[in-house]
Parts: structure tokens; sequence; C-alpha cells
């Protein structure tokens, strides 16, 4: 292999491929990524078995060939190189990297003992505005938490219907939903649960490339392409495995009636939750009492340890009756669900004391958040 | 040679000529999954396993074994798809232990597929006398289901177990047979989804799904009364399954014969099994039951504490769990055992309920309730048999509970005599003493009663 590259689109590639790498004591290759030419590009692969990513650069390829090398060592190496254009060659197992007139060389494995990377059918897709897909995936990353006991709420569910893309994922306390528009119907419906690591590579990847991408899918893995700003050839391939199971019906979760309503300021209603939580004690319990006859809603939260707080919000509120009700919550998971929201006006709506409540964005309906409060003390 | 053993022939030979990271690798949990007309498939497990074999070790792999059985032609491999049995139970359960005021998405906990909780079993399930006759024949149902006693009919009232019990016999069979699909079903559930489901055109997608089940399991059946296309479609279903020898079990607050509305096809049906009843719990059940929790939650109470607890709440389980919650609760925010003293303060408001006399409309209205009656029909004169009775017992009640004289038991059904109230209490009370079924029902009332009391603080 030889060939001369851009080192910054180089560099760029490795930051992301670095992420998605994880240590593993019995298979120590997979710390390491494959560099080989095909055709007019640099090709660099890496996976975890779980997920993997394939990056084509556009390079002038003087030689094919190929060679593995440890993926973090040579990202380390290429932050110290200014030049703009660099020289990589193959010699049997390793790689010499040339630039700034310095040679160096990096020791590498047998190319035989990289993993083949499984191949997916490119028949079922649908296209996809990236910054829509990252945006709604924002809103929901951070909810899952592991759990082998029930692996299939330890992702996010993707589920594409018609035309719309509805981003789910829960923890079994809190369950949040986000729907977005594609930009045309699909012919056949399609959902599947993509693990929560692999979620935050692909929202890396996102970050960083902006462009529309295509999604094909398998019945265990899903592959996202991303097409080269230059050439129609293919530029990332970031596929994963994904999780076995069904997703639970939570649609019967989200309630359809409430006994209360009320719009409150997201950005006054978060600080004085924040606020509360600092008193909060233990079990971060804050409690929301809503008084319909004062429109307002009261704030409260005490640790014996600490002191206590209770603060007054205005607000609008639509209730049943003039009864004031009141509700615990974790004060973590109210601000999880407030800073996943960017308008400045949320709509709080409770059932029961012991019911679920969602917190929505005012006017905007593709994203609502449940949460199930504490037993009150 | 078994495929097993075949199989374990080849990983023997091949360990040899892998290195020992490759071979715990991609080797890990792959078998021989059929062996038809000279072509193997081979189980492996994951894609990047199949990649990895079938690129590199498939000409050794099918070496070894053409010398083991001449016959193999060509080898293939396949990702298995089959559910890894790394899903315990028992760890769930550990899970279950911390207990934290934090409610959860109710909807989550459960089985897709078979709608059971897997936190309720027989081993958490406090036998005593009320209930042992009722937990054996469950258990016996769970050891051969669709053989012994089917279907199995439970009733008792609220917050005795009825539930546990049913989702223990289900929980039981999914893990004694794991190929028998079990459903779990709330009759409610039944009845919003037959709704839907004729709303939709779905309706033949929604009872295939029921048909194919080997275990039907019904809560709360008596949701069923006035329900009359619900209860057509349940009855095919019915009929269906129990002629195929499959497991129905069925819970209600009452017996098949008090539920009202309830067409005579079905009722003949629900009482063609086994009727069991699950009663009131005695005073040492009810510290057993206390004791059992508390070790599932890891507190200790001192014995002062639990005797006040079991002492003071009777009729329903469920409530005694909900006192027992606020004492938990107590210590971790305190950390400290609740006292005597501290128990009673927590506890003052759940137990010291007055349970003073209900009133006349109460009664009368629970009666409506309990035979699904209008309003009016009741304080009628009229002798139609299936009003009679429930006014008899209307005024039985007003008699015992209220002690109300009987003219004035007599004034409040339309100015009828006193003799004719005196008539009627006394006919109660004589056939109570003959009539378990009369007792039983008359119990479940009051249950109701003073239960809804409570509701109502």
């Amino acid at each position: 292999m030889e060939l001369e590259i851009l080192k910054e689109k180089l560099n760029q590639s490795l930051i992301i491929i670095e992420q998605l790498i994880r240590k593993n004591i019995n298979l120590p290759i997979l710390n390491n990524i494959l560099l080989e030419v095909e055709k007019n590009f640099l090709k660099i692969s890496a996976t975890n078995l779980e997920t993997s990513i394939i990056w084509w650069i556009l390079a002038k390829v003087k030689e094919e060939g190929k060679v593995t090398i440890p993926a973090s060592f040579l990202r380390s190496l290429i932050g110290f190189i200014k030049q703009e254009k660099i020289k990589l060659k193959s010699e049997k197992n390793n790689l010499i990297l040339e630039a700034d007139n310095q040679i160096t060389q990096i020791q590498g494995s047998n190319i035989e003992d990289f993993p083949i990377i499984p191949k997916i059918s490119k028949e079922d897709f649908v296209e996809i505005e990236a910054e829509r897909l990252n945006q709604g995936l924002s809103q929901v990353i951070n909810i899952p938490s592991f759990s082998q006991i029930k692996p299939e709420i330890s992702g996010i569910y993707f589920s594409f219907k018609k035309d719309e893309l509805k981003l789910v994922s829960t923890d079994s306390f809190r369950l949040a939903e986000k729907t977005i528009n594609l930009p045309q119907k699909i012919k056949k419906n399609f959902s599947f649960i993509f693990p929560q690591l692999a979620t935050k590579n692909l929202i890396n990847i996102l970050s960083l490339k902006p462009d529309n991408l295509k999604i094909y899918f398998s019945p265990n893995q899903v592959l996202f392409e991303w097409l080269g700003e230059e050439t129609d050839y293919p530029n990332i391939h970031f596929s994963s495995r994904l999780i076995e199971g069904e997703f639970p019906n939570y649609q019967e979760i989200i309630p359809k009636k409430y006994t209360a309503e009320i719009i409150l300021n997201r950005e006054d209603f978060q600080n004085q939750i924040k606020k509360a939580g600092l008193f909060s004690g233990k079990i971060s319990e804050v409690k929301l009492t809503v008084i319909p006859k004062e429109n307002r809603i009261k704030i409260f939260s005490q640790s014996v340890d600490i002191g206590k707080n209770e603060a007054y919000l205005p607000a609008k509120i639509e209730a049943k009756d003039d009864k004031e009700l009141e509700t615990s919550f974790n004060y973590r998971f109210l601000i999880d669900g407030l800073s996943n929201i960017r308008g400045s006006e949320v709509i709080f709506s409770l059932s029961d004391s012991e019911g679920p409540a969602t917190i929505k964005p005012v006017g905007d309906k593709s994203y609502i958040y449940v949460l199930m409060p504490i037993k009150m003390s | 040679m078994t495929n097993q053993e075949l199989w374990q022939t080849v990983l023997a030979q091949i360990q040899f000529s892998v290195s020992r990271a490759n071979f715990a690798t991609w080797f890990k949990n792959t078998k021989i999954y059929s062996k038809k007309s000279g072509e193997v498939i081979i189980y492996v497990e994951n894609s990047f396993s199949k990649e990895w074999l079938a690129n590199k070790y498939s000409s050794l792999i099918l070496k070894i074994l053409r010398s083991l059985e001449k016959d193999i032609k060509s080898i293939k491999f396949l990702v298995n798809s089959e559910k890894k049995p790394s899903l315990n139970i028992q760890v769930s359960q550990k899970e279950e232990k911390i207990e934290s005021p934090q409610l959860i998405l109710k909807e989550l906990t459960v089985d897709q597929k078979t709608n059971l909780n897997p936190c309720y079993t027989f081993e958490n399930f406090v036998v005593g006398r009320f209930n042992e006759l009722t937990q054996a024949a469950a258990w016996a149902i769970s050891e051969n289901p669709g053989f012994v006693y089917n279907p199995l009919f439970i009733y008792g009232g609220v917050g005795l177990g009825k539930t546990h019990l049913l989702q223990a016999t289900g929980n039981r069979i999914t893990k004694l047979f794991p190929q028998k699909k079990v459903k779990y079903i709330l009759c409610e559930r039944f009845v919003s989804g037959m709704v839907n489901a004729i709303k939709e055109h779905k309706i033949a997608n929604f009872k295939k799904e029921l048909k194919e089940v080997d275990v039907l399991i019904m809560d709360d059946v008596q949701f069923f009364a006035g329900k009359e296309k619900s209860q057509e479609e349940f009855y095919h279903i019915y009929n269906l399954l129990h002629q195929s020898q499959k497991q129905i079990i069925l819970s209600s607050d009452r017996s098949p014969k008090s539920i009202p509305a309830l067409e005579e096809r079905l009722k003949s049906r629900f009482e063609g099994g086994m009727i069991a009843d699950i009663s009131i719990p005695d005073y040492e059940t009810r510290i057993a039951i206390l004791k059992t929790k508390c070790e599932e939650k890891d507190i200790e109470l001192n014995s002062e504490v639990l005797e006040y607890v079991s002492s003071n709440i009777r009729t329903n389980i469920r409530e005694m769990e909900g006192a027992l919650n606020r004492l938990i609760f107590f210590k971790k925010i305190n950390n400290k055992n609740p006292d005597l003293e501290i128990a009673k303060k927590l506890l003052g408001n759940l137990i010291n309920i007055p349970r003073k006399k209900t009133t006349s409309k109460k009664i009368i209205q629970t009666i409506n309730e309990f035979y699904d009656l209008n309003k009016e029909e009741i304080l009628l004169s009229t002798r139609r048999k299936e009003i009679v009775r429930p006014r008899q017992i209307a005024m039985y009640l007003l008699r015992e509970e209220l002690n109300e004289s009987f003219p004035s038991i007599g004034r409040k059904f339309n100015g009828k005599d006193h003799t004719t109230a005196m008539y009627s209490c006394i006919k109660i009370a004589k056939e109570i003493k003959e009539n378990d079924e009369l007792l039983s029902e008359i119990n479940l009332i009051r249950q109701k009663l003073y239960s809804g009391l409570i509701e109502e603080k």
C-alpha cells in the first residue's frame, strides 16, 4: 500500500472511529483499525463486534495493499503533524508514515486476524435528514439505563411508520418519545431497538456529518450510509447489531386524561427544581403542589440534615376542580425531561398522585416525556 | 454419533489449529443445528462469527466433518436467533428487593408475551387456612395444565391475593413448560380490546390471538356483567380452548352464580370445573404474611408492631402491605426502626378510620351495585324474584349493621309494613345458616360496604 492523503480528513475520521473502539482482552486486534486501498480511496475499518464503522477517504493511490495498526496510536501521532498532506506506506505488517521531513514506523498486526465486518443487504431503506435525526436522538438518548434483565429497554426504539419515525426510550421510571417526519412515505413499516452506546456513536457522526443519510434494514443489523461530498461513492458506513426482543407496548403508558394541566416558563421551572434539588436529601424528593385558585404552583423540598426550601411559580392552570393537588417527584427526572426541551414554555400534566405525569413543549406535539412520581411520605 | 458429539469432535480438533483468543471468540456458543441430506447447518452466535467462520474455517471444518462422516457434502452457517437462556427469574426477584419510593411504569415490568409479572410466585405466596384449598388447586394445575381442574374459578374479596395466585400459576407453567403459550388478561382489557377490534375491523385477529394460547388466565371476570357481545365472543373462545384441553383459569370477586347479567351458558361453564374461594385470613396467617413481606423487603420490625398492624387491618392484605410500606419509608428516611409508638402515629389515619356504622343509603347503594340494579328498583313494591332477594338482604343488613327498627326499615322500602321487614330478616338469618353460598355473598357485600368507606376517606 502506498498513498497520499489530507491529514485533516484522516484526523476527522480517526476521532470518530476511536470512540467506537472498546478494549477487549480476549481479542486485542479489536483495538486496531484496518487500512486498505479501495479504488481511489483509503478505506478505514473498525469494529467492536457489536458496532462497526467503515470510512472512505479520497486519496492519491500509488499502490494497493492493506495494513492493521492500533487506532489510538495513529491518532495521537497525527496530532503532532503540521503538514497538510501525509504519505502512508505499508511494509509487511507495519505502517510507514511520512510527513514534515520525518519518517515514523508503526508496528502492525497480521491482517488475517482482523474481523470480517458482515455485509448488509441493501434492499429496504429510508432516507432521512441528519440534523433532525441528530436532534431527535439527543432528546431521548440519556434515558435508558443498562439492564441485563430487560435488555429490550436498554436501547433506543426506532419505529418507522408511513411518513413518521418515532424514537422512544425508557428506563421503566420515565419514557421519552420523539416524532420525526420523514421526507417521503415508506413502503414497509419497520422497527428495531438500537443499542444505546451505538446511538451515542451515531450522534457523534451526525454532528460531524450534517448531510442526509440512508438507513438500510435487515433482520438483525442496521446500516447508516453517508455518501461522499465529492463523489457518489460511500463516505461512511456505520452499522450495528440490534437488540433482540420486543419493545414494550409503550403507547398504553402515555396517559390520555389528566386531572390538571399546567403551563410554566421552562427556564424558571427548571431553575426552581434545581434549587429544590439541593434540599431534597437522599431520595431526591421534591414535592409539587398545584394551587388552581391562586394560579401558581408550590415547590417544596426538605431534608433532615440540610434544611428546607419553599418556592412559588406563577402558572396557567387548567384543572378539573379547585382542589389542591400534591405530587412528589425525583427532581433529577424532572430536570432530565425539562432540559430535553428547547421552547420557552412547557405543559406539565398530572394524572394523579401515583400515576404518570407528562412534560411537553408548548406548541410542539413531537415530543413527550412521561415520568412516574415518588410515593409520598 | 449425535450432532452434539460430532461437533465436540470437530472443536477438539480445531482448537489445535487456531489461536486460543480466536477460538474463544469465534467458536463460542456454536453448535450443529441440523444435519440433513449431506448438508450440515451450524449455529453461530452473531454475524461476525458467521463471516469469520465461513471465510476462514469452512474448508477446515468440512474436512474434519467428512473424515468423521463420509456423506457430509456441504456446511452452512446461520446466526442463532434463539433467545439466550440467560434470563433468570431469580435475579429479577433480587432487584425487586430494592424497594424505593420511586414508582415505576407498571406496564413495563410485565412480560410482553404472557402479560405476567415475574415477581408473583408461589414461593412468596403465604398459605393459610383461608386459601390452602385454592392454592393447592392452582399448584396442581401448574403441574399438569389442562387436565386436572378445568376451568379453575377463584373468587374472593379485594386484596386477598387472587391476582397473585393467578400470576404465580402462570409463571410456574411458563417455567415448567416453556413451550406452552400462557396468556394473562384482565377482563376489562379483553372488553376494551374487543371494542377496539370491532372499531378497526380486526376482530378476527383479536380472537385468533387468544385461540392460540395453551393457558388462558382471565382476571376479574365480574366485569363481563352486562357486556353481551364480549360475553358471546368469550363464550366461543372458551369452548374452543376447553374442547382442545387447554387450561382456563378465571377469577372474580364473587362466585359465578352471583355475577349479575352473566349469560346462563357462561355461568354454567364457569361452574363446570373447580370453584375455589379465598376468604379472609386469620390473625396468625396475617402475621405470617407480614413476616414474609418484611423478609422480602429486608426490614426487621419488632413483634409488637407486627401485632399492631395485623390486629388492626383485617380484611385486606394489600392494605397491610401499604401499611408496611409506610413503615419502611420511615426507616429509610430516619434510619431507625419504627417502634410501636411511631407505628401508631404513622398508621393512625390508615387504621383509625372510624369504622363507624355505615349509613342506610350506603347499604342500599352497595346492594344495587352488587346485584346490578337500578337506583329505584329495589325500593319498588314488586314481587319480581331478582328484586325480592336483594331487597330482603338489604333489610337484613340494615337491621344487622345499623340496628334499625323494623318499622323504620319498612318505611324506607316504599312504606312496607314492619312485619315484612321482620319476615325478611328472619328468613335471611335462617337461610345463612343453611346456605354457605348466601353467607359468602353477604360477606362479600359487607366487605364491599366497608372497603368502600376506606376509599372514600
